[in-house]
């Protein structure tokens, strides 16, 4: 039997390399280089369904005299993004020993409670500004945000920090509850995900045949350059010569390829995707950094791979299977 | 009402084991691995960081079907080796490409934030610049 960690094996393990483009709090553009697709996609699905966030997931109404029953307004308070920097450290309230399971507990829940009462003739928004949080890790990213930019200034009803509408209330109308946000990730609701989108692409290579490219008219060119629906290509006012401006605007459509066949110019150009670089877009939706979330997402596979180890009782079955004539 | 729990998909249930190991019956040096409550995202690395190993012969991995949540790894070595043996060096391997990764990205997002707080207390509005290092534009509002 093989057993062992591996003792003794070669090593195939890859070094990426990683260039970063474009970074802000909720957006991440960048390279990865040296791995392959399983990797990329792998990283992909994680960041979407595995990284965990905190959102609402219990709701006990108190009162709502509102037009939109109390389902409706659990679903949309579960859909609010919270700030969701703790999640890590917590616990799923469903292996949570302190509260058994109960999903009550400092250690995997968050309590909100909301009450809005509508008293003048003017139609009131319940918005996101209005859940009060028991944990000031733990509240709606917009009322964070805000914060976070002029503490001093919040006022929860200027038009422009309104926060996430929930409902509208009329005149003697009311919202009263109580709800309990926890842990989750993306693949049990979408509620939990971090990720608005998450996107890779393999790096275009793109290689013109010059010595065929100079034997079309500057009109041939033109109509060349034309037949991507992307602008890829672009002729130089100076040379006249087709130039590759924008590799990355390239769709793999094939349809230049197809042009440059229809004008019999067969190989003018050829384009093949490096099959080990890829440029990713990562957009947040403001529960964690987009950079937290691709660290997130590489710390989330580390601990899946960790768990499809095989056990030492693996290892045993393995054994006395040997024992026993291989069953 | 008789819904199954959402997490079903997800939780490897009690007194289940999440990977067992059946050897081949007929071919020296092939098993299959059953994972339980794993997709495509660890069956598809697994396999593909197999490929990289020159003693497996075979390595390939299935999802039998979408409501039975656990994939099937199967993996066939040369006699220097073993499936188990491939198995753990994947797993081995791969863990460490992602702590390689995982210092990368901290290292790259780290520069990058340090010179935007530099320029941001220089300046409070939106500042687009390079680094050297990372040949990078990056705004911060
Ligand atoms: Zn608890």
């Amino acid at each position: 039997g093989g057993g062992g960690g591996g003792g003794g094996g070669a090593s195939y393990q890859r070094f990426p390399k990683v260039r970063i483009r474009e970074l802000r709090d909720e957006y991440a553009k960048f390279e990865l280089r040296e791995t392959d697709a399983s990797v990329a996609n792998a990283l992909r699905r994680v960041m979407l369904a595995e990284v965990p966030t905190v959102a609402i997931d219990l709701v006990e109404v108190e009162v709502n005299s509102s037009v939109l029953n109390d389902e409706f307004i659990a679903h949309r308070l579960g859909l609010v993004p919270l700030t969701s920097d703790a999640a890590m450290a917590m616990r799923f309230s469903r292996d949570c020993d302190a509260c058994d399971g109960d999903g009550q507990c400092e250690y995997c829940s968050v309590e909100f409670h909301l009450a809005v009462r509508c008293d003048a003739d003017q139609t009131l928004d319940v918005t996101s500004a209005d859940l009060r949080s028991t944990d000031p890790k733990v509240c709606p990213v917009d009322v964070a945000r805000a914060l976070d930019a002029d503490p001093t200034s919040y006022d929860s009803t200027a038009a422009d920090q309104r926060g996430i509408i929930i409902v509208k209330l009329r005149r003697g109308q009311e919202l009263r509850l109580r709800a309990i946000a926890r842990k989750g990730i993306g693949k049990d609701h979408a509620k939990w995900s971090p990720a608005a989108t998450v996107t890779f692409m393999y790096e275009p290579s793109i290689h013109i045949n010059e010595e065929m490219m100079e034997t079309l008219t500057l009109e041939e060119k033109s109509s060349w350059v034309e037949s991507s629906p992307t602008k890829v290509f672009d002729i130089d006012p100076n040379t006249q010569q087709v130039v590759v401006i924008d590799p990355e605007a390239y769709t793999y459509d094939d349809e230049v390829i197809k042009k440059a066949e229809a004008m019999g110019k067969p190989g003018l150009v050829e384009i093949y995707p490096k099959e080990d670089s890829f440029i990713f877009t990562v957009e947040s939706t403001g529960a964690i950094k987009a950079s937290q979330l691709v660290i997130n997402a590489i710390e989330v596979l580390r601990q899946k791979l960790d768990a499809v180890r095989l056990q030492e009782d693996t290892d045993l079955g393995e054994l006395s299977a040997h024992l026993h004539g291989g069953g | 009402m008789n819904a199954p729990d959402r997490y079903e998909r997800f939780v490897v249930p009690e007194g289940t084991k999440k990977v067992s190991y059946e050897r081949d019956t007929k071919i020296v040096n092939a098993a299959s691995f059953t994972i339980e409550r794993e997709d495509h995202t660890i069956g598809n690395i697994l396999r593909m960081q197999l490929h990289r190993d020159p003693n497996v012969l075979f390595a390939g991995y299935k999802l039998p079907h979408p409501l039975q949540y656990k994939i099937i790894v199967r993996i066939h070595t040369t006699s220097q080796s073993s499936p188990t043996q491939a198995y753990n060096q994947a797993i081995d391997d791969l863990d460490k490409e992602l702590q390689h990764l995982k210092k990368a990205f901290e290292s790259g997002f780290m520069l990058l934030q340090s010179v935007v707080e530099e320029e941001r207390r220089k300046n409070k509005k939106i500042i687009w610049f390079k680094t050297q290092e990372h040949d990078a534009l990056c705004a911060v509002l």
